[in-house]
């Protein structure tokens, strides 16, 4: 069948829409069957975008420092008198951790127990955050040039923000400890229970599988546990805040919903972290002698 | 069916470069505006849809310089950048197009405000909920529902505002269409 150029142009504009419309989901479809797929296409805009990212959250970052100074001033007087009575507290605090401090070293000394310390630190500033989306995650104007890795922690001020999931050359994807698909070994202090750090996009991420599971109580610090060998133990998550019939919710220390700066760890775990495997090619995992377990033993 | 058809007045012609690419240039700030991290606790779940805003705008003023092509490359950057399900925004900014397309001739016999606001909101209430539907079914989990309502009212509610700003910025580059 003939068909002029013209014709044919109208055919295709058409059908264009539809056609699009086809491809969006083919494409949803796809992403949904293997994560991955679409991994280097996101770090590649990531770092494309990020200098103009960068550029435009600046001004942002500004006003809210300007915000914060405002109400600074305005709130001196109160803080003042909140401070020092906080400072004679923690004047009892101090003498109660050196104290303390002494007595862990010595008691390290006799056990000879290997330190786990931090690598190296890079400090970075979020850019862009999820935008509404079904997601927690954030992009940081750091990447591969300053040494970062996937898999390692992210933290800001007095706790766990997330880690990385993406990796580009000067930016890189944090999920947060709230996404729908964060999952965090962690130990309930006061109880003292063992269970996982769920995220559910909402501000509060919900504990799960706790061992044992009926000791947990409301305002207990829960802190990550090192199993799994992604982040070393004992780094502050929150507190418990609330007992739900599916599960306690914790409180982050961290504001997650305002992260200006953060800091990325590289406490050396994340060296050898597997890539997420497609559930069809067999296997999921591979078992791995972690740094953390190689220490205990 | 022709009469239907010649009852839609034919858009003016707009020859300056700038201002044919304002529509998408529009839609484009509005992804960047929505992915840029304002400190406001809990602002990050219920940012507005500001693309959709954009597009609901543009298709009922100029649909000749919103072309379904230019509208899935954005929606897709949008997914790249969020790092959500990849193509959903593509899915959800073309059905939209394609909606108000199906209803312009309505908005051409009426053009008040709250006429437009509430068409606005018709649409806005269906794509939220429809995100909210293809997510569950995505994920397998029925959460974020009342972060879904909050913010199908927050972007009804700024809507106003950004249609002021769109259509101050299309009478300044465009003249009046």
């Amino acid at each position: 069948m003939y068909r002029s150029p013209t014709q044919l142009r109208a055919t295709i504009q058409r059908a264009a829409p539809l056609l699009l419309v086809l491809l969006a989901a083919v494409i949803i479809v796809l992403g949904r069957a293997d994560e991955r797929m679409f991994a280097p296409l996101r770090i590649a805009l990531a770092d494309d975008a990020g200098p103009v990212l960068g550029a435009l959250s600046r001004p942002l970052v500004l006003a809210a420092t300007a915000v914060d100074r405002v109400r600074g001033v305005v709130e001196m007087y109160q803080d003042n008198l909140r401070l020092e009575s906080d400072n004679a507290r923690l004047l009892q605090w101090q003498q109660a951790a050196l104290r303390l401090a002494e007595q862990n070293r010595e008691l390290r000394q006799l056990l000879r127990v290997v330190p786990n310390p931090a690598l190296s630190y890079v400090t970075a500033r979020v850019i862009a955050d999820s935008g509404g989306g079904y997601v927690r995650t954030a992009l940081i104007d750091a990447g591969s040039k300053e040494g970062l890795a996937r898999g390692q922690a992210v933290i800001a001020g007095q706790g766990l923000v997330g880690r990385l999931t993406e990796v580009g050359e000067r930016a890189a994807r944090v999920l947060l400890i709230t996404d729908l698909n964060s999952r965090i070994p962690v130990i309930v202090d006061g109880a003292p229970a063992a269970a996982v750090l769920a995220g559910d996009n909402s501000e509060r991420p919900r504990l799960i599988y706790a061992v044992p599971p009926d000791r947990i109580k409301i305002g207990e610090r829960v802190v990550t546990s090192g199993e799994g060998g992604l982040f070393p133990p004992d780094l502050p998550v929150g507190v418990v805040s609330a007992l739900d019939p599916e599960g306690a919710r914790v409180e982050p220390f961290v504001g997650l919903s305002q992260l200006g700066y953060v800091m990325v760890v590289n406490y050396g775990l994340a060296r050898d972290l597997p890539q997420p495997v497609p559930a069809s090619a067999g296997h999921r995992r591979h078992a791995r002698p972690t740094a953390l377990a190689a220490a205990v033993r | 069916m022709a009469l239907r058809v010649s009852s839609i007045p034919s858009l003016p012609r707009v020859n300056s470069g700038i201002a044919r690419m304002l529509p998408i240039a529009t839609t484009v700030a509005a992804v960047l505006l929505a992915v840029l991290p304002v400190r406001i606790p809990g602002y990050a779940t219920l940012t507005p849809a500001f693309a959709l805003m954009a597009v609901y705008h543009w298709t009922i003023y100029r649909p000749d310089l919103l072309p379904p092509a230019g509208l899935f490359v954005v929606g897709f950057a949008e997914d790249l950048l969020t790092g959500g399900p990849v193509g959903v925004n593509a899915l959800l900014l073309l059905l939209a197009r394609a909606a108000v397309l199906r209803q312009r001739r309505h908005f051409i016999i009426n053009r008040t405000f709250p006429f437009v606001w509430s068409g606005f909101t018709l649409l806005t209430i269906t794509a939220m909920f429809g995100l909210w539907t293809l997510h569950c079914l995505l994920q397998l989990s029925l959460s974020g529902f009342r972060a879904a309502v909050f913010r199908t009212v927050l972007t009804i509610a700024i809507f106003p505002a950004a249609s002021f700003v769109l259509g101050r910025t299309q009478r300044a580059l465009m003249g009046a269409g």
